[in-house]
């Protein structure tokens, strides 16, 4: 009988140290922020670098409404896409997150995860906060959603030195641009910069857009093919392009602000958030290196088109702090936000009161205010996710082997069809 | 009075048996929650259409279906298929002459270090660094130039099936040292009998190997056969970090297709697929591989 009850207390103990272990093990994950003491917000981005930039308009909104930043940063794409997706269906949710616009946005509001901001954009644009021409990028079913953490256009940067020794000015036409890279070209330097590395459709958009823009769009939709022939034709003249030798090598390592730097490479077409990789380089705008508006390849076109990106900030519904989010997200959008946002990084503003400071930065950004060219938004964005992991991939290999155009196209094709088959 | 006795018995090992249960159950739902979970969760999710937003839609064999239909999966096994014969053939046998040829003079400890050395990097590092030689026009070019050897103006990372064999290569580099250590072990391990009487014979240099020691490292060469297929199996380190599977997918191995399409892509059921049946081709080909590697030494015996 002793043994029985010596076995049964065993038995017990064993059970009572499993059950603890287990508690333990599951007690760890409360949450202890509470609405009332919100003081500070995380705002997860992909945009690790930008670390000092965050951190300077959260000293700024700590300042004005009491609620500092504190900036996560990922580095890597990929793995950045999945915490944020991954958070959806944890408890752990970050107060504000940056995304992309376009079908990547589509994709998480349709997971009916993404806080409304309707109201919030209602306001901004009444009170001129927001232009009104960026709403439809965050509307999806009449509604909107999150908004804008940065704004570019994409143009070409040049090096100012490398232009004034071969004796070029920035060109006002196409027939002008490829006349000053054979100058470029018979001087030794490497006209243009390309890479086969995630930037590869940006050539592609660009010829594209200032080919035939509705194309363009129509590509983007689903409503023209990838093989059409005037897509072939824009890939036939990128070959030529790359068969005269026009672009840097598409596998590089080295850094495209350092290439524009060093004058091995003169001109690279990015969208104006490049401005920050150019002065962490050390170089002056306006004095080391210039911009230009890329001019249509189909000279009668009636207005330039200039390609476009925003990418946007979003709260969830189901934030920790949804108020302290929309709190952020309210102040975010105003002047002075804004004006510590850009400025600090050198770049244009969604909001259109914020002066800019760079003078070649704040004509351009007055330009397409006043609706001097058209905008066209960024292939990356305006292709579907599963089209645009296609294309991203036969551009790089297109670079490597430019005879290969057809056969891209018809891979690119076909993610398409699959795509549009079922949405 | 036995029958008690018995009672009492099998009440006590029951008792053990379930507190003894109560004892390994921590260990028993760590090790379910961190590794039959996740690879039980894999196994069902290669079965479903997921984006890692929605719930799982099950698709049943729709994923394999597609498997067997995608180009870039057709390159993925290609490029695989060269990892396994590159790694498993090249560095064992450079591993193998290094060892035989070091093995037993004076200093060879100090020729064998430099082979060991790349071993200290990781498979990252090991990308990196390979990375910026064999980039485009990079040192790897410049040497063979020099050298007026072809192939300078190949770029050995954008140009398939360049880019596959030039990481094989600085794999290579870095896996013959560790082959070399484990077949110098397996050296040291003969039994020095054997060697003497077949010296006595007359015995020496390729017959002595062909037929003494080739024989008696026969059970070190299949682990170190092994270990070199299965890691080549599983490549995606050095593969992610110098091409990221690029340029357009020329270069991604089976392992990098899975992440590719899980993370990248979003397409967490066929990324499970393309696990699922990594696992089992990995399986399939130790067992095998094993089975026929034993038996062979059972026959030698």
């Amino acid at each position: 009988m002793r043994r029985y009850a010596s076995s049964t207390s065993r038995l017990a103990i064993a059970a009572l140290a499993a059950v603890t272990l287990t508690l333990t093990a599951c007690g760890g994950g409360g949450d202890d922020s509470s609405s009332a003491t919100a003081t500070e917000v995380k705002l997860y981005n992909d945009k690790g670098a930008w670390k000092t930039y965050f951190e300077g308009v959260g000293k700024l909104s700590k300042e004005q409404i009491g609620l500092g930043v504190t900036p996560v940063g990922y580095t890597d794409e990929p793995t950045y896409e999945a915490f944020i997706k991954a958070s959806f269906r944890t408890n752990n949710k970050p107060d504000l997150f940056t995304w992309s616009t376009g079908g990547r946005l589509k994709e998480i509001v349709d997971s009916g995860q993404v806080a409304d901001t309707s109201d919030l954009w209602k306001d901004a644009i009444a009170n001129g906060d927001v232009s009104k021409e960026l709403e439809p990028y965050y509307t999806i079913d009449g509604k909107q959603y999150c908004v804008p953490a940065n704004v570019s256009y994409w143009v070409m940067f040049y090096n100012k030195k490398v232009f004034s020794d071969a004796g070029v000015q920035p060109p006002t036409s196409w027939a002008d641009l490829i006349k000053t890279a054979d100058t470029l070209k018979a001087k030794g330097v490497t006209p243009f910069y390309q890479t086969s590395v995630l930037f590869s459709f940006v050539w592609f958009q660009q010829l594209l857009i200032g080919t035939d823009p509705q194309l363009y769009n129509d590509l983007a939709t689903g409503k023209a093919k990838f093989t059409d022939p005037k897509v072939v034709a824009v890939m036939q003249q990128w070959k030529d392009m790359e068969d005269k030798g026009y672009f840097s090598d598409p596998g590089s390592k080295d850094q495209p602000e350092a290439m524009l730097k060093s004058g091995k490479v003169a001109m690279g077409l990015f969208g104006t958030w490049f401005n920050t990789n150019m002065t962490t380089q050390g170089m002056k705008p306006d004095s080391d290196y210039g911009m230009f508006v890329v001019p249509n390849v189909t000279p009668s076109l009636p207005t330039t088109t200039v390609a476009f990106e925003s990418g946007p900030l979003c709260s969830l519904t189901k934030a920790p702090n949804p108020e302290a989010s929309t709190k952020f997200m309210k102040w975010w959008v105003q002047e002075k936000a804004q004006d510590q946002w850009a400025n600090s990084r050198g770049d244009v503003s969604a909001n259109p009161k914020v002066q800019i400071k760079d003078p070649s930065l704040n004509q351009l950004n007055k330009d397409a205010g006043e609706g001097k060219y058209a905008l066209a938004n960024r292939f990356f964005e305006a292709v579907p996710p599963a089209v645009l992991t296609a294309a991203l991939d036969g551009f790089g290999a297109f670079m490597v082997d430019p005879g290969s155009f057809q056969k891209q196209l018809e891979t690119i094709q076909k993610a398409s069809d699959d795509y549009w088959k079922s949405n | 009075m036995t029958a008690t006795t018995s009672a009492t018995k099998s009440r006590r090992s029951l008792g053990t048996g379930w507190s003894a249960l109560g004892f390994i159950s921590p260990a028993v739902l760590v090790v379910a929650a961190l590794l039959y979970a996740p690879f039980l969760y894999t196994v069902f999710y290669s079965f479903t259409d997921y984006d890692g937003l929605t719930s799982p839609k099950w698709v049943a064999l729709d994923n394999f279906k597609k498997f067997l239909d995608d180009p870039a999966l057709t390159t993925s096994v290609r490029n695989t298929l060269f990892w396994v014969v590159g790694t498993t053939i090249v560095p064992v046998a450079i591993g193998l002459l290094i060892a035989l040829l070091s093995y037993g003079i004076k200093g060879g400890t100090l020729l064998r270090l430099p082979f060991m050395l790349p071993y200290a990097l990781s498979g990252a590092g090991l990308g990196v660094i390979w990375g910026f030689i064999l980039q485009s026009d990079g040192a790897a070019n410049d040497l063979l130039r020099l050298l007026h050897l072809p192939g300078a103006d190949i770029s050995f990372l954008q140009q398939a099936p360049y880019n596959t064999i030039a990481m094989i290569v600085a794999m290579t580099w870095q896996q013959s040292g560790v082959n070399a250590l484990l077949f110098l072990v397996g050296l040291q391990s003969i039994p020095t009998p054997p060697l003497e009487a077949a010296r006595l014979d007359g015995a020496s240099g390729f017959r002595m190997f062909r037929h003494i020691t080739w024989p008696l490292l026969a059970p070190l060469t299949t682990v170190v056969v092994g270990l070199s297929l299965v890691a080549s199996l599983k490549t995606f380190d050095i593969v992610w970090v110098t091409t990221q599977g690029g340029p357009g997918r020329s270069s991604e191995t089976l392992a990098v297709t899975m992440y590719r399409d899980a993370f990248v892509s979003s397409d967490y059921g066929y990324g499970s697929a393309v696990a699922l049946v990594l696992t089992l081709v990995t399986g399939a080909v130790t067992v095998a591989y094993l089975r026929f590697q034993i038996r062979g030494q059972e026959k030698l015996r």
